[in-house]
């Protein structure tokens, strides 16, 4: 396996995190580290925490009213929940890919090039070159090349969703955040993207939550299973899912869950 | 293990580029500061003078009236055109939505609609003229006013209740279907019901709208009163006699008593508002 | 079912009434428009300026550019602020108070047109008056009164039409570090544009309807050129002359005339608000 950077450095540290959203607890006394280029998969029952967890990564769970934290998270230099960190810059290195594929109603062309832009990028060779390479990167290239000023919505359902997760490469993320990114695309859609994290894994530091266990096994280095907030077992994915510590990991794992 | 005792803070968003926000709050909140300026003036101006013998006794020429007959006629043309159109423009509604025979049709009937729509009150005003009041030989009177409230309601209230019914799913008619009930079971028991709260909050938009209307009214309901009320007799409305004493009027205490009628007529349409609400509200709360 | 029968015939008989209704007011006013037409031609009342209807002369060219003049002011006038009113009540204000602040703009949408001239004649006119030494009345008091009455209509469709942006475009281009701003201008207003443009269209229509407002404040003749001389729009127009060319006066078609103008103005605004919104990117 290949890594871009130390491996002992972890780049996501996460320490005694809590969430509550009111009075309502959604994350209790998390703690986990993730070193460069790992990917870690996040399984769980509906309603753990996955996606409050992912959201507190790149800060995107402030857009929800009444939040209440606790704890740190450090994502590289950043200090996530400090009330001073710069988010556009904490958000460009941290990517997110969501659920649903979400396009701009703009051209191919301009949703990839939107981040660069917003970065300031004006010089039109640049952006091309920029545009070309994310796309290659999303293994969209092929099957849009001299189709970029078509509009994104012309897409299909799986390549709209690579289209994102080339705008997000747009923008030379550090990590990438994938929020269930297949769970509304048709299987073989779905497959595809699950080749691109592969290829993408030597790249960046991954975290994606997964309702679809094989999916997690398939691709990730480590499995973090959530209950009820909490993070019940973490480790290696291959020891997880062979030999799990916790009872409960094993009910999940097994199917045999109330 | 508890940490509640130590406070977790709460995760403010970060002001990071939000200056044209700022800018559009400025601007929006002089703009309402601009709207209110319309309705402040009228308060202070015509408080003082708003009282019982107001409300009740009729106008004076020579000052010192009221507008009493013209509340009544206001109330009564209102009620009674909105008693005749509105069901009507329910009926086509439900022709509208309901059924599959103008489904083609559709785009032309949304077209017609909207331009009938917009077409200026006065026009429709005019046309009551020339043919109710001169090849009918109607009076200019509280009837001729009722008529012509009731044309321009009409498909105000049409486009209201169109995007009402509009909203409700197709998947609950095919259900309602599916176990059998006929269109008219379907629309009465379902279709209506549901609509209902909306439709009554929407009306009050439109007696709103209606109360307001002036230019339509003054050469058919005219401009004058009488001392009792009669259908054929004129008819002039709140909103009417403000244009007229504004315009026309020769009182000595002018500016009071068109900032006194304005006020009144102010506060009739945010009553009509709130009530409407309120039993939108209740009708809601009593379907759950 | 038997309901359905008796209902079904009530159904038919209301649509056909109001097509009846409808067909016949369009008829009044074309037929009106077919007698003028054909005594006076139609482009040269249209395209001259003498208007002396008792000596038989109908030159509508000044109403129609007042009614065009106004209602275009008034729309630039009232832009901003409703797009300001707009941008606050969808994107600024939250919970409560965006209810509290759509509530209040709903109470300004009905607040009637009589009331917003009334304030023009104390307000507006005296102030115009007094910077421009002018009688007051004219074009521009009738802008800015006009201005006035169409921003809440404004405002509320201009906010839908930023309602309507989904949220995930908003969540999209914040998640790759754009500011609020950013996401402002370059996702929310280009996406909710097409919607933004219809509620333009709808503003323009409700001013060229306007008349009662307009009437208190625009003077009411033709004055000389400029938007501080008394003017007329199509509507006043039609307010005021209506008494002294009543019907079976040879000058009551060109009543009828000036209302086909309006119907035409409104038709073509309802065609472009239609074909916008099939704006779609292809």
């Amino acid at each position: 396996m290949t890594r871009t950077s130390d491996e002992t450095t972890p780049d996501i540290e996460v320490h005694q995190l809590s969430v509550w959203y009111g009075q309502t607890p959604a994350l209790r006394n998390v703690n986990l580290n993730i070193s460069a280029g790992q990917i870690l998969a996040i399984i769980g029952p509906s309603g753990c925490g996955k996606s409050t967890f992912l959201r507190v990564l790149n800060r995107m769970i402030e857009r929800f009213s009444d939040v209440r934290v606790e704890g740190t998270v450090r994502v590289g230099s950043f200090n996530v929940l400090d009330d001073h960190v710069d988010v556009t810059q904490l958000r460009r290195a941290v990517g997110m890919v969501f659920q649903h594929p979400n396009p701009f109603p703009m051209t191919i062309f301009d949703n990839v090039a939107y981040g660069p832009r917003i970065f300031g990028m004006r010089s039109s060779t640049q952006l091309r070159k920029t545009v070309e390479d994310s796309l290659k990167q999303a293994a969209l290239w092929d099957e849009v090349r001299g189709k970029l000023r078509r509009g994104a919505g012309t897409l299909s359902g799986g390549q709209q969703q690579r289209l994102c997760i080339a705008r997000a490469l747009a923008v030379n993320p550090r990590v990438l955040l994938l929020d269930e990114p297949t769970a509304s695309l048709d299987p073989v859609s779905a497959a595809k993207i699950e080749e691109l994290i592969v290829q993408l894994k030597s790249q960046y530091t991954m975290v994606i939550v997964t309702h679809n266990l094989q999916q997690a096994a398939r691709v990730s280095d480590l499995v973090a299973f959530f209950e009820q907030g909490r993070l019940i077992e973490m480790g290696n994915t291959q020891e997880m899912f062979t030999a799990p510590r916790e009872k409960r990991t094993e009910e999940f794992l097994t199917g045999r869950f109330d | 293990m508890s940490k509640s005792d130590l406070s977790p803070k709460t995760l403010k968003p970060i002001a990071q580029g939000r200056s044209a926000h700022y800018v559009m709050a400025g601007i929006g909140v002089a703009a309402m500061l601009a709207l209110l300026s319309v309705v402040l003036p009228l308060a202070v101006q015509g408080l003082p003078r708003l009282n019982m013998d107001f409300l009740f006794k009729p106008p004076r020429e020579l000052g010192g009236g009221g507008i009493g007959p013209e509340i009544l006629n206001t109330l009564i043309m209102v009620g009674l055109s909105q008693c005749i159109s509105l069901p009507l423009a329910i009926i086509i509604a439900i022709y509208r939505v309901e059924y599959d025979h103008i489904r083609h049709l559709a785009r032309w009937f949304d077209q017609g609609l909207q331009i009938v729509l917009s077409l200026p009150t006065m026009v429709i005003g005019l046309i009551v003229v020339d043919v109710a009041i001169v090849r009918w030989h109607w009076p200019i009177s509280v009837e001729s006013g009722i008529l012509v409230l009731s044309l321009i309601n009409w498909p105000f209230a049409v486009f209201l209740t169109v995007q009402v019914l509009q909203r409700i799913p197709d998947e609950w008619r095919e259900a309602s279907r599916a176990l059998g009930a006929s269109r008219w079971q379907t629309i009465t028991r379902l279709i209506l019901p549901v609509a209902w709260a909306d439709i009554i909050e929407l009306t009050g938009l439109t007696v709103a709208r209606l109360m307001g209307e002036t230019a339509a009214l003054i050469y058919t309901a005219g401009l004058n009163v009488t001392s009792r009320f009669a259908f054929s007799a004129p008819g002039e409305t709140v909103a009417v006699h403000l244009w007229y004493i504004r315009t026309e009027g020769l009182m000595p205490d002018a500016d009071q008593v068109a900032a006194a009628t304005g006020l009144v007529l102010l506060l009739l349409v945010i009553a009509v508002l709130w009530v409407s609400q309120k039993f939108a509200e209740w009708v809601k709360n009593a379907n759950l | 079912m038997k309901i359905d029968k008796v209902m079904d015939r009530v159904t038919h008989t209301v649509f056909a009434l109001f097509l009846v209704v409808w067909l016949s007011v369009a008829g009044i006013i074309v037929w009106g428009t077919w007698r003028f037409i054909s005594h006076y031609g139609f482009l040269s009342p249209i395209l001259s300026s003498r208007w002396n209807p008792l000596a038989g002369q109908f030159g509508l060219w000044p109403f129609i550019l007042g009614s065009l003049t106004v209602t275009v002011l008034a729309v630039v006038i009232a832009f901003p602020g409703s797009l300001a009113l707009s941008v606050l009540g969808s994107r600024i204000l939250q919970g409560i108070w965006r209810r509290y602040f759509v509530r209040l703009l709903m109470v300004f949408v009905s607040v009637p047109s009589v009331l917003y001239g009334w304030w023009g004649l104390i307000v507006i006119v005296p102030w115009v008056r007094r910077l421009s030494g002018t009688s007051g009345y004219g074009m521009l008091s009738a802008s800015v009164v006009l201005g006035l009455m169409i921003l809440p209509t404004f405002s509320i469709l201009s906010l839908e039409a930023i309602r309507q942006v989904p949220e995930s475009y908003v969540e999209g281009s914040v998640g790759l570090g754009a500011t609020e701003d950013q996401t402002l201008w370059r996702i929310i207003l280009p996406a909710a544009r097409p919607r933004l443009v219809q509620a333009a269209l709808i503003a323009v229509a409700r001013g060229l309807g306007e008349t009662i407002a307009v009437q208190m404040v625009i003077g009411g003749q033709i004055g000389g050129p400029g938007l501080l001389h008394p003017a007329a729009t199509l509507t006043t127009q039609l307010l005021t002359d209506l008494p002294f060319l009543p019907p079976g006066v040879p000058g009551h078609d060109v009543l009828d005339f000036m209302a086909f103008d309006l119907m035409v103005l409104m038709t073509i605004i309802v065609w472009l608000q239609m074909r916008i919104g099939s704006w779609r990117y292809e």
